[in-house]
């Protein structure tokens, strides 16, 4: 155990020596993805919710297709499938992109929560209580700063226990990535297992690690719902 | 000159129609209370003056310039201008039955809101109103940073009255203000309101409360079945109804 944490800390936790591996890679996978994730989830969510059923249908489609399919197979379709096509291997900015596992891992990893996060977000829109919504057009407000004032700020402060586990569950569903090559942290550990054969330390440093991330995950939604979500709760005396 | 003019207003659900041509005019000062039994149209009345429902026809004027509408595929009023009618809604300030307030955000927040970004105030001014409308509805300083569901429900009508009047609104709009709120905390928001129109603001109030519309407002209009069956002054109406549905509607009230 205190030797493969000898020879390998580093590896698990940023770097092999010539790429970002480990807990870093992770954490930029998740990162990089809630963050696409979430900017895309905004407008997308709003449009769910339309009226309009030319603005509600294409996302709708999406959400179903993306939610409707493992994300192991949309990896899978994201990193050999498009590649497979010659239309892209022929196309110089497409051939340049889809060459890189990291790219395709990203573009599937985001794509998938931001789907999630739309259906999330698309539900506390629709729980944002009507009347205040009445009052903020009764105050003159415009279509546009109704939902940037209101609707948006009070929906997303209502989605944030919602939306917490949605991203530890993406935490979680980026050990698919080791699929594309890239060197998170499962793919870490499969290597120290198959260098060492000590199975048992070589996954258990890695579940430690995705515990740890987990648990800080945690604690700081906690404290951003203690913060946001203050007016939901009974008030202490 | 009238601060507010509505004219000839009908408004249907379906077949169903729920006013039956109203109309009201209220000049800088007038207090003026819409009561009737529930179903009568008074709330869908007040809704109608600032589109919070669409009426059928009918024409609305604030400070003599009329919302300009365009009748749409089904028949109804649409209003031809979304820009004129928010800047239309902004001197028609509304108070409603369920406060109302936007939960997610402090009392100051509150009233600060629309100031700020309807208006277009800056956050120093806005903040300088909601100090001084909290002081006039009888609020401490010390409430500004409290969440409305941390409240009383006299407390939120409050806020929301002081939400009201930090738009420095033509008229205001009251929605049946105190049927929401416990017996004993009526009173606080009757005083309040009481105030205001004691200061000369021109008010239009959907009530229940017939002791206000007796002692406070200037002039009542009794609606029933969509149709503004008696109004006047309240000495007169109030005392000597003339038809036989006040009288009723009275008699089942007053004690």
């Amino acid at each position: 155990m205190n030797e493969i944490i000898h020879d390998y800390w580093k590896a698990y936790l940023w770097t092999d020596g010539l790429h970002i591996t480990g807990l870093a890679m992770t954490m930029w996978l998740l990162v990089l993805s809630i963050a696409i994730g979430f900017c895309l989830s905004i407008p997308l969510s709003v449009a769910r919710v339309s009226s309009n059923p030319i603005l509600r249908g294409p996302v709708w489609f999406f959400t179903y297709v993306f939610r409707g399919t493992p994300l192991y197979i949309q990896l899978l379709l994201f990193y050999t499938g498009i590649y497979s096509l010659s239309a892209v291997r022929e196309h110089e900015f497409l051939d340049m992109f889809f060459r890189e596992g990291f790219n395709c891992t990203i573009l599937a990893f985001a794509l998938n929560t931001c789907a999630y996060t739309t259906e999330i977000f698309a539900g506390a829109i629709k729980s944002v209580p009507y009347g205040e919504v009445e009052a903020a057009r009764a105050y003159g407000m415009s279509k546009f700063t109704l939902y940037r004032r209101i609707i948006l700020p009070s929906a997303l402060r209502r989605a944030l226990p919602f939306y917490s586990n949605e991203v530890i569950l993406m935490l979680h569903a980026t050990t698919v990535a080791f699929t594309a090559t890239v060197p998170d942290i499962l793919k870490i550990a499969r290597d120290v297992n198959s260098a060492t054969y000590a199975s048992f330390e070589a996954f258990g440093i890695a579940a430690v690690l995705y515990a740890v991330i987990a648990l800080t995950l945690v604690w700081l939604f906690r404290k951003g719902e203690a913060r946001w979500l203050a007016f939901l709760k009974p008030q202490s005396a | 000159m009238y601060k507010l003019a509505v004219d000839d207003l009908h408004k249907k659900y379906g077949n169903h129609e729920v006013l039956k041509g109203v109309s009201l005019k209220a000049k800088a000062g007038d207090v003026i209370s819409i009561i009737g039994s529930s179903g009568s149209g008074k709330s869908t009345f007040l809704r109608c003056i600032n589109f919070l429902e669409q009426p059928c026809s009918g024409r609305i004027t604030v400070n003599a310039e009329e919302i300009r509408t365009a009748k749409d595929k089904t028949g109804a009023l649409r209003v031809a201008d979304q820009k004129q009618l928010q800047s239309m809604r902004t001197k028609l300030s509304m108070v409603f039955q369920h406060f109302n307030l936007w939960a997610h955000m402090t009392v100051l927040e509150n009233i600060i809101e629309s100031p700020m970004h309807v208006l277009g105030i800056s956050r120093d001014e806005a903040v300088a109103r909601a100090r001084k409308y909290l002081a006039k509805v009888g609020l401490p300083q010390s409430v500004e940073d409290k969440y409305p569901s941390h409240m009383s429900g006299g407390q939120q009508q409050r806020v929301a009255i002081a939400r009201a009047l930090a738009m420095e609104p033509e008229v205001m709009l009251f929605d049946e203000p105190t049927s929401a709120l416990d017996p004993e905390l009526v009173g606080e928001v009757l005083k309040v309101m009481q105030s205001l129109a004691e200061e000369g603001r021109t008010m239009v109030v959907v009530t229940h409360e017939m002791g206000f519309a007796r002692n406070v407002s200037n002039h009542v209009m009794f609606l029933h079945q969509g149709r503004v069956e008696e109004e006047g002054h309240p000495h007169e109406v109030l005392v000597n109804p003339k038809s036989e549905r006040l009288a009723q509607f009275l008699s089942g009230r007053l004690k």
